[in-house]
């Protein structure tokens, strides 16, 4: 694949327009057709301007068969917008999200993005503009050291000072996004180097060496019949077992073989956010997610478990924030990740494999069915299935308020686990985690790492065009949406149907949630009570044909049928009860043990009282 | 404990900057950095020593190889124990 070493350029592989004159601009966009970029994010400026003349004038030559543009540029209100639109298209299709900015500000406001993507494993390519080479270091006009900012926050930055690199480099930047571990990467270039004059060559990229290397051992890595059977023994030895899917799962496109895997050997899975869909959240055997948010089934499971597999997850914070109690029966833990760093970062393993995880569950399937291996798993399966119904989510039903819960609910009901739902960041995000089903990657869209407020709206712009005849919804929080509530504007300037849910809780709801345990009760600037907006106003004045304030539970089955079935763009407020928590909860320095699981879900354990003193931990 | 590390380095704008920020990002105290010419006028050597236990060690030395510039990174005391 992509590390191969480069070819020798023969007749039968040389690009149609080799040797054709061309801006460096109309490489970087001839580029893009080469790596089969359908769409792209961004916002004009002087520094990218020729990329965009160049952008037009190829859509202009290039009509799809159906009148539309070969790869439309879609503007946001904020170069944010555009990242988080890239990032959700990159998100929910699983190719390379594209985004063209200019120069200084325009960069600046993607580093968010790129930061974000960095930290969930998302495939981008950024071009941003730079003032010209002559300028660069004399405090030009919308100058930025974008090289070094980005260089701290991407998978990597290309500064190309160097017109001849030019093709080479954009190539480079597709093949690094996609490829190992993905990740955002960002080339900067000049705008001299966009108006030099080359010749296109159709194909080569930079020799990268020693990144190749790497990657070339961690992809051609295999799991021997000694490791496979180091596995087995552990497995058969043990009575609990449990799988731990993350991100990962969704990343390699390794669902199938999870469930491949779990057919063969019977293991609960239990996902983390960025896993969500990895498995089917309905099967019997899903124990949903984990962690600090987790349901309270999942994280007792994994107290009781003992024997971890983790496949493509990192044992992160919000899942071991106490390392040393994470798992704490587990008496083997193994662990899978194409990222060699991510081995016994946390939490020390036994077993351990880096290397395609696709591959690496195929291996172990066929050979723990080769070797009839079937591990006797009915009292474990039993307690599973009793942990479920014992501690299963729950809220007040009885409640004269609109609980979140129930709205989410209602609109589960409808979608069943098969739209694609983006969110914000805080409560909203947690009890849409929490209280959705997942049947299928790539229908979760969350800023899980960085944790982003603003992310739901743009990231749902941006998956909508990778799937423009799917159900997209935003469920957002009135904080969040506030982020980027600009792209209100995008969505009805391009007609997309999306969905958009606020849940207005007058605040930000999870803050309010630390500092009533946390704080005493003092809501230090996460009370929004005495701000104006009026939402459906808003959504109304950038073009929302049905917009809507939901305040009454019996309004709400028929308001979310309504709006569900709407043709266009819609947007629905729904008033919630602004004490509604988020529960259960592994609170910061707390054990999986010490969870509160809050007035409605049955806890197992006395509850451990609140620490009143500011915790060090976040 | 002290440890000192081998750093083969593209010659690329901003490779040396992105070297000394991921070790300053995840919180590395460098005590000494050389940069070196070698016979390869496209690569540069990197030697720097700093103060780490064995398991940051060996954390450091993976994310330095997850650097797109970085070609190779040795631990001498480590290859010559081994």
């Amino acid at each position: 694949m992509n590390a191969q070493p480069l070819k020798a350029e023969t007749a039968t592989d040389r690009h149609p327009l080799a040797g054709q004159a061309m801006s460096g601009a109309e490489v970087i966009v001839q580029v893009f057709a080469g790596e089969g970029v359908e769409v792209m994010f961004g916002y004009s400026g002087g520094a990218i301007l020729p990329v965009y003349d160049a952008v037009f004038r190829y859509n202009a030559e290039h009509p799809r068969a159906n009148g539309g543009e070969a790869m439309p540029l879609i503007v946001p209100a904020n170069e944010q917008g555009a990242g988080f639109m890239a990032a959700g298209y990159a998100r929910a299709s699983g190719k390379v999200g594209v985004a063209v900015v200019t120069s200084g500000p325009g960069a600046t406001n993607m580093v968010t993005p790129v930061r974000d993507s960095m930290a969930d494993s998302i495939p981008l390519v950024v071009i941003c503009g730079q003032v010209g080479t002559a300028a660069i270091g004399s405090d030009a006009f919308q100058e930025a050291p974008i090289s070094n900012i980005m260089g701290a926050c991407a998978k990597h930055v290309f500064l190309v000072t160097d017109a001849a690199q030019l093709e080479a480099t954009m190539r480079t930047a597709f093949t690094l996004a996609r490829s190992g571990r993905p990740g955002p990467v960002v080339v900067d270039v000049p705008k001299d180097v966009q108006n030099t004059a080359l010749a296109w060559r159709g194909s080569g990229e930079l020799a990268l060496s020693g990144y190749r290397t790497r990657l070339r051992t961690v992809e051609q890595a295999t799991l021997s019949d000694t490791d496979c059977a180091a596995l087995f023994t552990a497995l058969m030895r043990a009575q609990r077992p449990l799988i731990y899917a993350g991100g990962g799962v969704i990343a390699a496109e390794a669902a199938d073989a999870l469930r491949a895997f779990v057919d063969a050997f019977g293991l609960p899975v239990t996902t983390t956010l960025m896993g969500l869909g990895g498995f089917d959240s309905t099967d019997p055997l899903a124990l949903h997610l984990l962690g600090m948010h987790g349901t309270a089934y999942a994280n007792y499971a994994v107290e009781d478990c003992d024997f971890v597999l983790a496949l493509g997850a990192r044992f992160d914070d919000r899942v071991a924030g106490v390392p040393d109690k994470f798992a704490p029966r587990a008496k083997f833990i193994a662990q899978v990740d194409i990222d060699p760093s991510e081995i016994g970062k946390v939490k020390a393993v036994d077993w351990h494999h880096v290397g395609p995880l696709t591959r690496a569950l195929d291996r172990l399937t066929a050979y723990g069915r080769a070797h009839g291996l079937h591990p006797q798993l009915t009292a474990w399966h039993a307690r599973v299935a009793e942990l479920k119904r014992a501690h299963a989510m729950n809220y007040d039903r009885a409640s004269a308020l609109v609980q979140p819960y129930a709205v989410l609910e209602a609109i589960n009901r409808h979608t069943q686990g098969r739209a694609i739902v983006s969110t914000g960041v805080g409560q909203h995000q947690m009890w849409a985690a929490q209280y959705f089903d997942f049947r299928a990657p790539r229908h979760w869209l969350t800023s899980g790492s960085m944790g982003t407020m603003g992310f739901g709206l743009p990231a749902a712009i941006g998956a909508q065009f990778a799937h423009p005849d799917k159900l997209v919804i935003d469920i957002d929080g009135d904080a969040s949406i506030r982020m980027n509530i600009g792209e209100l504007e995008t969505v009805t300037t391009y007609n997309l149907p999306v969905k958009v849910v606020v849940l207005n809780n007058v605040g930000d709801g999870m803050v309010r949630q630390w500092q009533k345990l946390y704080f005493k009760g003092r809501f230090a600037a996460s009370d929004k009570s005495l701000h104006k907006k009026d939402f459906v106003l808003a959504a109304q004045a950038d073009g929302f044909a049905w917009a809507q304030r939901l305040e009454r539970t019996e309004e709400l089955e028929a308001t979310i049928a309504a709006f569900l079935a709407f043709e266009g763009p819609a947007f629905l407020e729904v008033m919630i009860d602004p004490d509604a928590g988020v529960y259960p909860m592994v609170g910061p320095g707390a054990s999986y043990a010490q969870m509160i699981t809050g007035d409605f879900i049955p806890s197992r354990a006395a509850p451990v009282a609140h620490e009143d003193s500011p915790s060090h931990m976040f | 404990m002290n440890h000192t590390l081998s750093i083969l380095l593209q010659n690329e704008a901003g490779a040396l900057v992105r070297v000394a920020g991921l070790f300053a990002a995840r919180g590395y105290n460098i005590d000494t950095l050389t940069v070196a010419a070698t016979h390869d006028p496209a690569v540069s050597r990197l030697t720097l020593s700093l103060q780490c236990d064995d398991a940051s060690l060996s954390q450091i030395l993976q994310q330095t190889r997850k650097l797109v510039d970085v070609l190779q990174v040795a631990h001498p005391a480590t290859a010559l124990a081994a």
